[in-house]
C-alpha cells in the first residue's frame, strides 16, 4: 500500500481514537487497527511494544483512579479514558510497524527534502543510540558504577553521547560522499499510487470526518456520558476506518 | 599511463590542534592501481584517505595547504558531493554510513542524488549487485545483515555512482578470515575487470599485502611515501609475519606473502627439533575460575550456543574464535553472567553462578563505550573507588599493565590502539580474577597488539586468566596458551594453538603455512635456527 494511504488511515483512526470514549467505537477501532497493523507489518516489532505500552495504559490510568475517592462511575470513566489512549498507541503501533522510513523519505517534495531527511534518519538512528545505551549501562555495571541516579549520568551520558556524535559526522559524510543535495534528485523505486490507495485515503478521510462532525455536534454517543447510545452513522464511519483491510483483486 | 589521484605539498592540520595530521604529502597514483595505506594508528592514514575526496577540509575545518587532485579536479574547488562521481568513499563502520533500510535502496541512494535517470539506475544497480556478489540480499534490511555482507554492500552503495577511484578505511578490521577474503576478492575483481584505482587503509597486512601493487607508508610526523609494498613496509618496519621472519633472519629479498617465504625458506632445509611450546614465562595452568558445562543459549530468535563445555584456569590465556555468528558473544555474556543461559551452567571458583563484574570482568568491542573521565589515571580510580578500593593505586595500576605514561592524557585524545588498553586497565582494576575481551579490532597495529598481549600475559601471569575473542590469527598465534574454535554454537575444537591451528587453512598462521605444523611466531622460529 502507498505510503500516504497508510498515512491516510494512521491519521483519521487516531483521531477518531482520540476523539471518543465510548467502548462501543473504541473497541472495533482498536480490533482494526491491531488487524491493519498486523496484515501489513513489515516489523512486528513496534506492533507488539506498542500493544503492551496501550495494555499498561489502560491499567495504570485505572489503577490511578483507585487513589482518589472511588466510585463505580469514577472508575469506568477512567479505565475509558486509558481505553482511549490505548487505542491511540495501538494505532501509532499499527502505522510504525507498516510504515517504511525510507519510502516515506522519498515522497518528500524537494523543498521538503533536507526536513523529511532528518526525521528519516532520527528514525534509523534512535534504534542505534539506543542499543549503545543499552552496552553503556552493561558495561559501566560491569566496573561496579552505578547506573541509576542522577549521579550516574556523566558515566552513561558521556559515552552515549561522544559515539553517537562520531556515529553522526560518520553518517554526515557519507551522505555527503554519496551526492546528498548535489542537485536535482531522481527516484529509484516510485511508488505507485493505485486506484486502491485512492479508495483507502477517500475513505479514511470520510471516516475521520464523520467522528470530528459528531464531536462539533456532540451527537452519536461520541462520549463515555452516551455510553450504550451507538449511532448507525458512526458505525459507518468506523467501517470505512477498517478500509486498509478490504480485499483488493489482484492484478 | 594517466594519474588517478596526486598530492601535491598536501599539509593538514584538525582545528585546535597542535600538531600537523599530516604534512609534505606528495604522491600520485597511476590508473587502476590497488594500492594499500600503511602505518600505525594515529600516523594520519584516515586523514589522507578522507582528503581524497575533499571531506578534509570540507568537513572538517582546519588548516589545509598544498593540492589534491583527483581525475583531474582539485578537492579544493570541488565539494565531496560533487566528486561522488569521481570517488567512492568507504568509512571505516559500515554500519554507521547507511542512509534508507533496504539493499537494493541504498545502492541507489548516490544514483537518486546525482539525478540518473531511473531506467540507468535500475541497470547499474543490477550490475554493481552482480559485480559484488550480494544479488541475493538485495531485499533485506541493512539491520540484519553479517559483518561481511554489510561491508560489501557499503562497497557497493559507493560504486553505483560509477567512480573511478574507491577510497576504503580498513575495510576487512571487523571481518572473520572468510569474510574478509570475500571483501578482497571483490575488490580485486574492481581493479582487474573494471581498471577502477582502489586505495585501502588496513591493519593486518598479512591479509592484504600479496594483492596489492603499491603502498603509500605513514609515519606520525613524517611526510607519507609511496613505493612497492616491500620498499614501504621495509621503511615503516612493519610487515606480514613472514617478512618479520625474513628481516630477522637477514633474507634478501625480504618475502611478504608464504609462498615467497616457502621459497626462501627451501634453503634451509628442515628446522631442527619438533617446535619448542610457545608462552614460555607463563605458570602452568592452575586452578578453575570459570567452569561452564551443558550450556544452551538463546539469543533473539534461534539457539546460539548448543551444549558449551568450557573450563578456564588460572595463569591462561585463551584465543576464542570462529567466524561472524558463531557465538562468541554470546558465550563470554554468558560467562561473566549478563545472559542467563537457557539450559547448562556456568560457575565461578565459589561454586557459584558468576557474579557480573567481580568473578569475571569483560572489555566491550567498543572501548569508548567506557572512557567518561578527562584524565586516564582516572578512568582507572573510579573503577577502583567503585569496588571499595584505593582510588590513588591507579598509577601503580597502570605502571603494571606497562601503559603508565598515558595517566595523565586525556582518554579521547590518545590513538585508538591506546584507547582501548585503557579500556583494558579500566576493566583490570575491578580486580576480578578472569578478563575477557570481545573482539578488540579498532586501531588494533602491530604496536597495539604487542603492548596488548604484553599486558594481557601480565595479567595472567599475576594468577588470573584471560579470554579473547578475536579473528586475529596472528595474534592468537602469539598470545594464546589454548584455541578454542566455535562454530554454530559447538566447541569444535580445544587445545594448544600449536594443534587447533594447524588444522584449517583458513585459521592456520603464516609460520604454520611455511614451517608445518607446530611452528607458530617468527620469534620462535628464529630461535629454533639460533638467530
Amino acid at each position: 500500500m502507498h505510503q500516504v494511504a497508510l498515512l491516510s488511515w494512521a491519521m483519521a483512526a487516531g483521531l477518531a481514537a482520540a476523539l471518543t470514549t465510548n467502548p462501543f467505537y473504541l473497541a472495533p477501532l482498536g480490533a482494526a487497527a491491531l488487524a491493519v497493523g498486523s496484515s501489513l507489518a513489515r516489523d512486528r516489532g513496534p506492533l507488539r511494544s506498542f500493544a503492551l505500552a496501550a495494555a499498561l495504559a489502560v491499567a495504570l490510568r485505572t489503577a490511578l483512579a483507585l487513589l482518589g475517592p472511588v466510585s463505580r462511575g469514577s472508575l469506568a470513566a477512567a479505565a475509558l479514558e486509558g481505553a482511549r489512549l490505548a487505542v491511540v498507541l495501538l494505532v501509532v503501533g499499527a502505522f510504525n510497524a507498516a510504515s517504511d522510513p525510507g519510502a516515506l523519505l522519498r515522497l518528500a517534495p524537494g523543498r521538503w527534502h533536507e526536513l523529511a531527511l532528518a526525521v528519516s534518519l532520527a528514525l534509523s538512528i534512535a534504534p542505534r543510540t539506543a542499543e549503545a545505551a543499552a552496552r553503556v549501562r552493561e558495561a559501566q555495571r560491569l566496573r561496579g558504577l552505578p547506573t541509576s541516579g542522577w549521579r550516574a549520568l556523566p558515566a552513561l551520558a558521556v559515552p552515549v553521547l561522544e559515539t553517537g556524535m562520531e556515529e553522526a559526522v560518520t553518517l554526515a559524510e557519507s551522505m555527503d560522499a554519496r551526492g546528498h543535495g548535489s542537485g536535482p534528485r531522481t527516484r529509484y523505486r516510485p511508488e505507485p499510487w493505485g486506484p486502491r490507495d485512492a479508495l483507502v485515503a477517500l475513505a479514511c478521510a470520510a471516516g475521520g470526518a464523520g467522528f470530528l462532525a459528531a464531536e462539533l455536534l456532540g451527537a452519536g454517543g461520541i462520549d463515555a456520558a452516551g455510553a450504550g447510545h451507538v449511532s448507525l452513522a458512526l458505525l459507518g464511519a468506523l467501517g470505512l476506518l477498517t478500509s486498509p483491510l478490504w480485499p483488493w483483486p489482484r492484478r | 599511463m594517466a594519474e588517478a589521484l596526486s598530492f601535491a605539498g598536501v599539509g593538514f592540520s584538525y582545528p585546535g590542534a597542535e600538531d600537523p595530521a599530516l604534512r609534505g604529502a606528495t604522491f600520485s597514483l597511476p590508473e587502476g592501481a590497488f594500492a594499500l595505506v600503511a602505518g600505525p594508528t594515529g600516523a594520519g592514514k584516515s586523514t589522507l584517505l578522507r582528503c581524497c575526496n575533499g571531506l578534509v577540509p570540507h568537513f572538517t575545518g582546519g588548516r589545509f595547504e598544498g593540492r589534491v587532485r583527483i581525475g583531474g579536479r582539485d578537492t579544493l574547488e570541488h565539494r565531496p558531493r560533487t566528486l561522488a562521481t569521481t570517488v567512492g568513499f568507504v568509512p571505516q563502520d559500515p554500519g554507521a554510513s547507511f542512509v534508507l533500510d533496504r539493499v537494493e535502496d541504498e545502492l541507489a541512494y548516490a544514483m537518486e542524488n546525482l539525478g540518473v535517470p531511473r531506467g540507468a539506475m535500475r541497470r547499474r544497480v543490477e550490475e554493481v549487485l552482480d559485480l559484488m556478489r550480494i544479488e541475493p540480499l538485495r531485499d533485506r534490511s541493512v539491520r540484519q545483515l553479517s559483518g561481511g555482507e554489510r561491508q560489501r554492500v557499503a562497497i557497493a552503495a559507493a560504486l553505483t555512482a560509477g567512480p573511478r577511484v574507491l577510497v576504503l578505511d580498513e575495510p576487512t578490521s571487523q571481518l572473520d578470515p572468510q569474510g574478509a577474503e570475500d571483501v578482497l576478492a571483490a575488490l580485486a575483481r574492481l581493479v582487474h575487470e573494471l581498471g577502477t584505482t582502489v586505495l585501502m587503509a588496513e591493519h593486518r597486512l598479512e591479509r592484504v599485502v600479496g594483492t596489492v601493487d603499491l603502498a603509500v607508508g605513514c609515519k606520525a610526523g613524517e611526510p607519507p611515501r609511496l613505493g612497492p609494498p616491500a620498499e614501504i613496509l621495509a621503511w615503516l618496519g612493519a610487515g606480514p609475519p613472514v617478512a618479520r621472519l625474513g628481516r630477522i633472519l637477514g633474507w634478501r629479498p625480504v618475502p611478504l606473502t608464504v609462498r615467497e617465504a616457502r621459497r626462501a625458506a627451501g634453503s634451509l632445509g628442515r628446522l631442527p627439533g619438533p617446535p619448542p611450546r610457545p608462552a614460555a614465562g607463563l605458570p602452568a595452568p592452575g586452578e578453575p575460575l570459570l567452569r561452564a558445562q551443558g550450556l544452551h543459549a538463546d539469543h533473539g530468535r534461534g539457539s546460539v550456543l548448543r551444549g558449551v563445555d568450557l573450563e578456564l584456569r588460572r595463569g591462561e590465556v585463551v584465543a576464542l574464535m570462529g567466524r561472524n555468528g558463531a557465538g562468541k558473544t554470546t558465550l563470554l555474556r554468558c560467562l561473566v553472567g549478563l545472559h542467563r543461559p537457557a539450559a547448562g551452567r556456568v560457575a565461578a571458583a565459589s561454586g557459584r553462578a558468576p557474579e557480573p563484574g567481580r568473578d569475571a570482568a569483560l572489555c566491550p568491542q567498543v572501548p569508548e563505550h567506557l572512557l567518561y573521565r578527562s584524565r586516564v589515571v582516572e578512568e582507572v580510580a573510579v573503577t577502583l573507588r567503585a569496588r571499595g578500593r584505593d582510588g590513588a593505586e591507579a598509577q601503580a595500576l597502570l605502571e603494571e599493565l606497562g601503559i603508565g605514561p598515558l595517566a595523565p592524557r586525556h582518554p579521547r585524545e590518545v590513538s585508538a590502539g591506546q584507547r582501548l588498553l585503557v579500556a583494558v586497565a579500566a576493566v583490570v582494576a575491578t580486580g576480578a580474577p578472569v578478563l575477557l575481551l570481545d573482539e578488540p579490532t579498532r586501531g588494533l597495529d602491530p604496536e597495539v597488539k604487542g603492548r596488548l598481549s604484553e599486558l594481557l600475559r601480565r595479567f595472567a601471569a599475576r594468577g588470573g586468566a584471560v579470554i579473547v575473542a578475536t579473528h586475529d590469527v596472528e595474534l592468537a598465534a602469539a598470545l594464546a596458551t589454548r584455541v578454542v574454535l566455535l562454530a554454530g554454537g559447538e566447541v569444535i575444537a580445544d587445545g594448544p594453538p600449536a594443534e587447533v591451528l594447524a588444522d584449517s587453512p583458513v585459521f592456520s598462521p603464516e609460520m604454520t603455512r611455511v614451517f608445518g605444523p607446530g611452528w607458530l611466531t617468527p620469534e620462535q622460529v628464529a630461535r629454533a635456527l639460533g638467530a
